[in-house]
């Protein structure tokens, strides 16, 4: 068996699976992504900038969580955390809505994550730390992942992520790696895996 | 003259692209249920940056790549070990050969799956999508050189695991 008789046989062991989605459904998803994406600059354009905060950090409404030290805000945790790097604004239903423009402050990132209700392990320097996280089966990852993420690639260069904690399984956490790709100029290439919580991984 | 709208511009991307960029999650991945719902987003995400994307030199190789990254951390494509999976949540989850699988050769699938995850990818890109070596290195993030290193080894291992099937065939 040559080449390309290998390679017709592996084409032709395919050949019969058809998209079963209609073009209408993906354009409906595709809008509801766009709508989404113009939802969080919208909201981030809203924040009051809290003078001397340390790193940038802008607090808006509060929502009962505890305050992190950097916001400055006394018994509550701002909705709306900003640093020049990323945004992380948690909704009413729970979902948080990730922004990231800068690989920068990966650790404050995941405590903020925390601090809403997100066990997470945050990197930016493109290497998962496998030695301190385990992570679940590439089938689990998938499909809670699936359920979990929402990622939006906008056009002024922001990666947007939308994370239902609701959705990860007891005991589980996220690992959110993210590094610059070389293989599309302007986005970043985001990695995700289901892992399970520990104070190691996810403090 | 002619104006096409955005709209009636990636309907017809879509309708192009559609089932070769699910072909090539399926080989990729080896879930057809999962590598739906993982095009389905990554065409999703292609319609809300179409203008970009529209522009990109390749974009059923962006619509793949976007589709394995929503689905496929990089962790597993790194980490060669198996994690012990959860039985709790196991049963929830859709076999790898579900009903839908029925579309694929089950024996050709299987040889797919018995190769390294990078190897799967490289042929997926290369012989599903038609890519080209550079294209595919792009893609991947990988050198040429490794891609033809793993196709290589990919088309032998994949010869020695269909030989027999091939042959069976032939006498019968």
């Amino acid at each position: 068996m040559n080449d390309n008789e290998l390679s017709t046989m592996v084409r032709e062991s395919v050949a019969d699976i058809r998209s079963s989605t209609p073009v209408d459904q993906v354009i409906r998803r595709g809008r509801a992504v766009r709508a989404w994406r113009r939802r969080v600059p919208a909201a981030a354009g809203a924040l009051v900038v809290a003078g001397g905060a340390a790193l940038g950090v802008t607090a808006l409404a509060p929502s009962g969580h505890p305050a992190p030290a950097a916001a400055g805000t006394a018994g509550s945790r701002p909705a709306i955390v900003q640093l020049a790097a990323w945004t992380v604004a948690k909704q009413a239903n729970g979902d948080i809505d990730v922004t990231i423009r800068q690989l920068l402050h990966p650790a404050q990132l995941q405590a903020t994550l925390r601090a809403d209700g997100l066990p997470a392990h945050v990197s930016f320097s493109g290497h998962p730390d496998s030695a301190v996280c385990q992570p679940y089966s590439r089938n689990e990852s998938v499909i809670v992942l699936y359920r979990t993420l929402t990622w939006t690639l906008t056009r002024g260069g922001s990666d947007v992520f939308t994370i239902r904690p609701s959705q990860l399984p007891s005991g589980s956490g996220l690992s959110i790696t993210v590094e610059k790709t070389n293989s599309f100029p302007g986005f970043l290439d985001p990695a995700f895996a289901l892992v399970h919580a520990s104070q190691q991984c996810t403090g | 003259m002619v104006v096409r709208t955005q709209q009636q511009d990636f309907a017809e991307f879509y309708s192009g692209a559609a089932d070769e960029c699910l072909r090539t999650v399926v080989v990729s991945i080896g879930d057809q249920d999962t590598a739906q719902e993982l095009v389905d987003e990554a065409f999703a995400r292609a319609w809300a940056s179409w203008r970009t994307v529209s522009r990109h030199p390749a974009p059923k190789a962006w619509v793949v790549r976007t589709a394995l990254n929503a689905g496929i951390s990089r962790w597993r494509r790194r980490r060669r070990e198996v994690p012990v999976p959860d039985p709790a949540r196991a049963a929830d989850l859709p076999a790898a050969n579900g009903a839908s699988a029925s579309q694929v050769d089950p024996q050709i699938m299987a040889a797919l799956m018995r190769l390294p995850a990078r190897q799967r990818e490289v042929v997926a890109l290369r012989l599903i999508l038609d890519l080209d070596t550079a294209r595919t290195a792009e893609v991947l993030g990988i050198a040429p050189g490794t891609v033809m290193a793993h196709m290589g080894r990919a088309m032998a291992a994949l010869r020695l695991d269909l030989q027999p099937e091939l042959q069976q065939e032939n006498q019968s």
